[in-house]
């Protein structure tokens, strides 16, 4: 056997025609296996494929939800951006966005008699302070107890939707009502529609300018450059008085709060009540997203529609050829495995080693 | 109050515990075997979540159960594989590969009980329950005997997991191996022994215990699938391995002890007692946190957990 006969030597220089061609090489290989996933099912992929492609970006209608299903995939997205880009591995993108509806609903409760810009602001803050709340009690955590943030954000997903469904199912249930989903959000506490007749809410114009925030705030401000540096070197960057328990619960402030965004924007642009659909994978999404756009803020957006557009593009495929538009979240894992590998491709080459170990 | 703990239903809720604890303990000992090699395979929940379907899916289209576990194993172990080759050989961030595979899992056991399982009318494919195998005089024995005797043989398989690892681990010359690989892979390696076969080894032989470990949740406690049916009990596992502080003893009580807050949950569900509860159902992922807090300043975790083996660094 030829256990690990191969080494991986760094490029020298990596050129883009090599990148694009890594590039893809990641696109044609998650096609392909996605393909041949399709067979399994006795479809047709070509067709399905095509069906895919024009429910997500033909007509103006499928690039409308191609965006709304996009809005809580960048925000999410960049949710994960802030925190690994510190290197800190919050996986709580789920339960956060969870939160983050939840205190918005709760909001829109508690503010109903406001004025509208009192109601929909209070609820927007809410919604980010829902989310910041938990994601600075896994930073707490991590810097005071050392429990690792990738269990404790994983764990807090599974049990905040527990919480969600008792608070559908008992508290906020309407009386009388079997569905296990709240009552509607009040009027004025709804997202303003973009275009008219369509479903594109205000969510996005709020993940846009989330998008430009974080972007500024990695790029431009002295947070930002603690935050790589943290993200860099713990260590080292602790010489400079980079302090990890303030890191800590500061990129998890942030980075909770943004996807508790991406739940206030489903609820009140999307939903219009808190039902246990709500987050629909999209804060696990969001880690693929981020990743794929190389952890910057314009490839999040990028990799967010895309993802937008095969969620989008997939109902239109389970239509007309069948295919469970499940088969676009196995897409989504398969392209970050083929992406991660061609990231890997595009910066080594492959040497075979001669010698005998 | 006296009621609800009567010895009857105290006897129930501790059977309950051990056969809701074989799986955890299977998924926490293949992760345990894996993370003592040095490597931290995140993706054991969709391994889970794969072999429960495909356990469920291949005893539904042959009728046999061990066909069905059979295929449980090797699905989980071909993700493994992926798992292995990624985190050994390109050497990729171990926690991004789980978390793909995870993702991958969840996505494809959706897309293929859509696909493949199609509902006859209103009823739902299911299956013949795996039969208890009580075992002759031992589930005689008072209390005990019905407690841990008299359920399938999967649980009893998952009950001796534990010393046989436990054996091989500290009493073997593999397992003393294994132990190096996660503290010194370079004391392996100057050794002239393969770093990277073994870790491949512990890392398959992690995804064959999570296949088999999401059969059981399919075949070996109910007779239908659903999906995302593994709920977490993946990364129970891996919490688990680290609040047993990697050693089989300690694993088993924690596992238990996750598997006694859910036999719980389940009897306060099945009475009706009037509690919410989703509150008892979140309690095992909240109090494993808390079991995280409280770890010990010796820690055994293996020094190199999750670093990539390189020679030339």
């Amino acid at each position: 056997m030829n256990w690990a006969k191969i080494r991986l030597e760094r490029r020298d220089e990596v050129t883009w025609a090599w990148r694009l061609f890594c590039f893809l090489v990641a696109i044609l290989g998650t096609l392909l296996v996605t393909g041949i996933l399709i067979s399994t099912a006795g479809k047709e992929p070509i067709e399905a494929f095509k069906e895919l492609f024009i429910g997500a970006f033909v007509g103006i209608d499928s690039i409308v939800e191609t965006l709304v299903r996009a809005t809580p995939l960048i925000l999410t997205g960049l949710a994960a951006v802030v925190a690994f880009r510190a290197k800190i591995w919050s996986i709580g993108q789920e339960g956060q966005l969870v939160l983050g509806a939840i205190a918005a609903y709760w909001a829109s409760i508690v503010f109903e008699g406001l004025p509208r810009i009192i109601v929909l602001s209070g609820v927007i803050c809410l919604g980010f302070v829902g989310g910041a709340l938990l994601g600075v009690f896994c930073g707490w955590l991590k810097a005071r107890y050392r429990v690792d943030e990738i269990i404790s954000t994983v764990m807090f997903n599974y049990a905040i939707f527990y919480l969600l469904t008792y608070l559908l199912s008992g508290p906020w249930q309407p009386p009388g009502d079997f569905y296990v989903q709240s009552a509607p959000v009040i009027e004025k506490a709804l997202l303003p529609n973009l275009l008219q007749d369509t479903r594109l809410h205000g969510g996005l114009f709020i993940a846009i300018v989330v998008a430009i925030i974080v972007y500024i705030l990695i790029k431009r401000t002295a947070l930002g450059y603690e935050i790589r540096a943290f993200g860099s070197n713990p260590i080292a960057s602790s010489f400079k008085g980079i302090k990890p328990t303030r890191m800590l619960v500061v990129v998890m402030l942030i980075s909770g709060g943004i996807a508790g965004l991406a739940g206030t924007s489903e609820l009140l642009g999307v939903h219009g009540r808190l039902n246990t659909d709500i987050a629909a994978g999209a804060g696990y999404t969001g880690i693929i997203v981020a990743l794929i756009g190389g952890l910057t803020p314009l490839g999040t957006v990028i990799a967010a529609v895309l993802f937008g557009a095969m969620v989008n593009g997939g109902f239109m495929m389970q239509v007309i050829t069948g295919v469970p538009k499940s088969m676009v979240f196995a897409m989504q894992a398969i392209t970050l495995l083929f992406f991660l590998c061609s990231t890997l491709m595009s910066q080594y080459r492959i040497k075979r080693v001669t010698e005998d170990v | 109050m006296s009621e609800f703990f009567t010895e009857t239903i105290v006897i129930s809720i501790l059977a309950a515990m051990v056969r809701i604890g074989a799986p955890l303990i299977l998924a926490a000992i293949g992760e345990l075997i894996a993370e003592r090699a040095g490597v931290i395979n995140l993706g054991v929940e969709g391994m889970m979540l794969m072999g429960c379907f495909l356990g469920f899916f291949v005893t539904f289209e042959t009728g046999s159960i061990l066909a069905g576990i059979g295929a449980a194993m090797v699905g989980a172990m071909l993700m493994s594989l992926i798992m292995a080759f990624m985190a050994i050989t390109l050497r990729l961030e171990q926690f991004v590969t789980g978390l793909a595979l995870n993702l991958l899992a969840s996505g494809l056991t959706l897309f293929w009980f859509r696909s493949l399982l199609k509902t006859i009318g209103s009823t739902q494919p299911n299956i013949d329950l795996l039969e208890k195998a009580p075992i002759p005089f031992l589930s005689d024995i008072p209390y005990l005997g019905i407690i841990v005797f008299s359920h399938n043989w999967l649980v009893y398989l998952a009950i001796l997991s534990v010393p046989i690892c436990s054996f091989f681990l500290y009493k073997t010359k593999y397992g003393l191996e294994l132990r190096c690989l996660g503290e010194n892979p370079r004391a392996i390696d100057m050794k002239g022994l393969s770093v990277a076969k073994r870790q491949y080894l512990a890392v398959l032989f992690g995804g064959m215990m999570a296949g088999l470990a999401g059969a059981f949740i399919s075949v070996g406690s109910s007779i239908r699938f659903v999906p995302e049916m593994t709920a977490g009990r993946g990364w129970l596992a891996i919490v688990i391995v680290i609040a047993g502080n990697w050693q089989p003893k300690w694993i088993l009580v924690a596992a238990l002890v996750f598997a006694f807050l859910e036999a719980f949950q389940m009897h306060v569900q099945a009475v009706g007692i009037n509690f919410p509860y989703q509150i008892l159902l979140a309690l095992p992922y909240v109090v494993a946190v808390i079991a995280l807090m409280h770890r010990r300043a010796r820690s055994r975790a293996p020094a190199s957990l999750g670093v990539a083996y390189s020679r030339s660094s």
